[in-house]
């Protein structure tokens, strides 16, 4: 083997995998056409998701606390995992709460406007694609008049607590009443002294006349697990885009 | 070819010396403080993983958040220690194969301290939660450009040696060695552009950071992991390598299939399809270059027993070719279609990289460690039990967390395809496994504990000056502190 063969070989075995799997793909995917909606959707124009800037900023917090170590964000597809049908993962089911069954698949609309996709490395946690969605829909189910950042911020401050994500058996949902193992970030909230109401803080007891504050970086980290929902701003995806399974009814 | 040959050339012997002496102060500095880095991943290493299964652990401190420690623990085992000691590997080899002194080991030197700066200022970055977010590039995004020039201003020197080595047969080391050094700085530099600087598709920003993570072991770390047991059985056993042809295909098969590989983390996401496949599919193959290699360098070595039962440097490379076998097979298992569906995000793919990590690449390196450092200090190994229990508890280890990781990972993914049960039941479930991956990093610590001080004190020149290399065997024949040997009087002959 000469020298010459020897590079040449390098640059061929390694120049075209280069190319094929990330050159041109990053180049396609660059520039995505938009997807219009259908004749037979109400809505009009292309589907275009968008998200505040503070709710990028929450991505990039989410990626720095390296919640992606157990918590995934990507619904698969039926060949590659059973993610559609696992409990609220996917979207709602159609049941007395919910109008229609929003369950589908991950798209690449998704993860637009973030810095990168957080697809996450195990599931150590729960899936996070509809986190957003899920939250509102426990809190409408139980009458809880929070915000639904209130109950991310509350969760993050301690997973353990009171704020358990719990669903009424009635409501044909597969219950997912569990002790979270999620560590408390409480790097992300400040213990501040507290003047009458403690207005911006958590309604946690700890001692007399301090109270939690969320920094901003908590809040960010919220707003942006809150934005995360299979069925964007409530508004159906074009018919190209959306996949609703006929999913097999959880064994009683 | 044999270095204990008595009749070799003295011409030969000043030569190799000089190279030894004119590269010991990088090649050590690069073992130190690789030792020292590993030591730090494995104490991060048990941190994150006590936290998987006991949440609690240690909730005190914000930056030992469970997400952050285990990014810097990757991050100090790739980067600290990996990294490093291949470095050190390569700088050396090169330059002993290409017969020439090394020139640069100043800028080298001042080169691998800058390298320590950036790691530790990334590490610490990333526990800070000020890391890139990105998953497998945690460094912030100025680190790596950094990065990059301390590794041209430490492996262009090899470079340039093999350029103007004298005319003859190129080993098949070099050829890792030099594949290596040119496919890294093309990995790294169209990560770090495609990540960091360009506004790609987020998607493709992940599988371009997953690309580079499984490009990373099977393109840089893998390769100066089979160069240096290239290098090291036929050195040690003083038999020419078993086949030449088989070497050639080991080498080429991994050339073909190593580029495709790390996309598999991307399965069922919205991307091309046959990225992610294209990442399986090249996992798989990889027992093709894991079976010639590893079926070369033990046919080599075997028939040796004894040498193997005795030499550090053999018995630690034999075990990382066995591995690398292992690693082949197990990669065939969990990286088909059905398989994936349950490794894709279960404890299984940790488990299958700390066995490339720790058990291919870094008992390989730790055979080259063993060899290396002698001949650049002209002291030998002061303990033999030293290097025994870091053996021992390295493979047992090792050993431990594939198989808690692997089994557990298993159970894991099959309980979240399960429909008919709870998350939450599941994810427990795994986390009993859990606590045998917690055990079994405390005796990687202990292992590297010992390798840690052993190197040390090498590295404050408190060798044995011996003339006797140390072996493993029971009874040592000789005074463990003989004579001043003629290491010595290669140095007084290159002056």
């Amino acid at each position: 083997m000469t020298f010459k063969a020897f590079i040449i070989g390098l640059l061929g075995t390694f120049g075209i995998p280069w190319l094929l799997l990330v050159v041109i793909p990053y180049s396609t995917m660059r520039s995505l056409e938009p997807v219009e909606y259908g004749q037979n959707s109400k809505l009009a124009g292309a589907f275009v998701p968008k998200r505040d800037g503070r709710i990028k900023e929450g991505s990039k917090i989410f990626g720095q606390e390296g919640c992606a170590l157990c918590h995934t964000q990507v619904i698969r597809p039926t060949y590659a995992g059973n993610d559609v049908h696992r409990g609220e993962w996917a979207g709602l089911r159609k049941s007395s709460s919910v109008d229609e069954d929003t369950r589908r698949e991950t798209i690449v609309q998704d993860y637009q406007q973030e810095d990168v996709a957080h697809i996450g490395q195990t599931r150590v946690g729960p899936d996070l694609s509809n986190f957003g969605r899920r939250v509102e829909h426990y809190l409408k189910v139980n009458k809880s008049t929070r915000t639904p950042e209130q109950w991310a911020l509350m969760h993050l401050y301690n997973p353990k607590g009171v704020p358990r994500y719990e669903v009424p058996e009635t409501d044909e949902q597969i219950v997912t009443a569990w002790k979270s193992a999620c560590p408390p970030k409480s790097g992300l909230f400040d213990k501040v002294e507290v003047h009458g109401a403690g207005y911006g803080t958590l309604p946690v007891d700890i001692e007399e006349g301090m109270g939690i504050k969320p920094t901003d970086r908590a809040r960010a980290l919220a707003s942006y697990l809150v934005s995360l929902k299979k069925d964007i701003f409530g508004n159906p995806l074009p018919e190209a885009l959306n996949y609703n399974p006929k999913a097999p009814q959880p064994e009683e | 070819m044999s270095e204990t040959n008595s009749t070799a050339d003295s011409r030969d012997v000043v030569l190799r010396s000089s190279i030894d002496r004119s590269l010991r102060h990088p090649v050590m500095f690069f073992f130190t403080s690789g030792g020292v880095w590993l030591a730090l991943a494995i104490v991060l290493g048990l941190v994150a993983s006590a936290k998987k299964h006991s949440p609690e652990f240690l909730t005190c401190f914000s930056w030992l958040d469970a997400g952050k420690v285990d990014a810097a623990h990757m991050s100090a085992m790739i980067y600290g220690w990996g990294l490093q000691a291949a470095f050190g590997i390569i700088i050396w080899l090169m330059a002993r194969l290409s017969r020439k002194e090394c020139t640069a080991a100043g800028v080298i030197l001042w080169a691998g301290h800058t390298w320590n700066a950036a790691v530790f200022y990334g590490v610490v970055r990333i526990m800070m939660g000020e890391g890139s977010g990105v998953t497998y590039m945690e460094f912030p995004s100025e680190v790596w450009p950094v990065l990059m020039l301390c590794y041209s201003a430490i492996t262009i020197w090899s470079l340039i040696q093999f350029q103007v080595r004298d005319a003859g047969h190129v080993y098949v080391s070099q050829w890792y060695l030099l594949a290596g050094l040119l496919w890294f700085p093309w990995i790294a530099v169209t990560a770090w552009v495609f990540v960091f600087l360009m506004d790609g598709h987020p998607l493709m920003v992940t599988g371009v950071a997953a690309w580079f993570k499984g490009t990373l072991f099977s393109l840089f770390l893998l390769p100066v992991a089979l160069a240096s047991s290239y290098y090291l059985a036929p050195k040690v056993t003083g038999r020419p390598v078993y086949s030449y042809n088989i070497a050639l295909f080991g080498f080429w098969s991994l050339a073909v299939f190593g580029p495709w590989a790390g996309m598999q983390k991307l399965v069922g996401a919205p991307v091309p399809q046959f990225l992610p496949y294209a990442g399986a599919a090249s996992m798989i193959l990889i027992l093709i270059p894991a079976i010639a290699v590893g079926y070369n360098i033990i046919r080599t070595v075997i028939g040796n027993s004894e040498v193997v039962a005795e030499s550090p440097s053999l018995r630690f490379t034999a075990a990382g070719m066995v591995l690398f076998i292992v690693f082949g097979v197990l990669s065939v298992l969990l990286h088909t279609v059905p398989a994936m569906k349950l490794t894709q995000f279960s404890y299984t793919g940790y488990g299958f990289d700390i066995l490339g990590l720790y058990g291919v690449f870094s008992l390989c390196a730790f055979g080259a460690v063993y060899f290396i450092v002698p001949r650049i200090t002209r002291r030998e190994w002061l303990s033999r039990r030293f290097i025994k229990w870091h053996f021992n508890c390295s493979l047992y280890g090792v050993s431990s967390i594939v198989l808690c990781a692997v089994i557990g990972g298993v159970t894991h993914g099959q309980g979240i395809e399960d429909l008919s049960q709870p998350f939450g039941t599941m994810a427990e479930r795994a986390s009993q496994f859990g606590w045998g991956v917690t055990l079994a990093w405390t005796f990687l610590l202990i292992a590297n504990l010992f390798f840690c001080l052993h190197l040390l004190l090498m590295w404050a020149r408190l060798g044995r000056r011996s003339s006797h290399p140390t072996l493993l065997k029971a009874n040592h024949p000789e005074n463990p502190h003989g004579p001043e040997g003629e290491v010595d009087t290669y140095s007084s002959a290159s002056a």
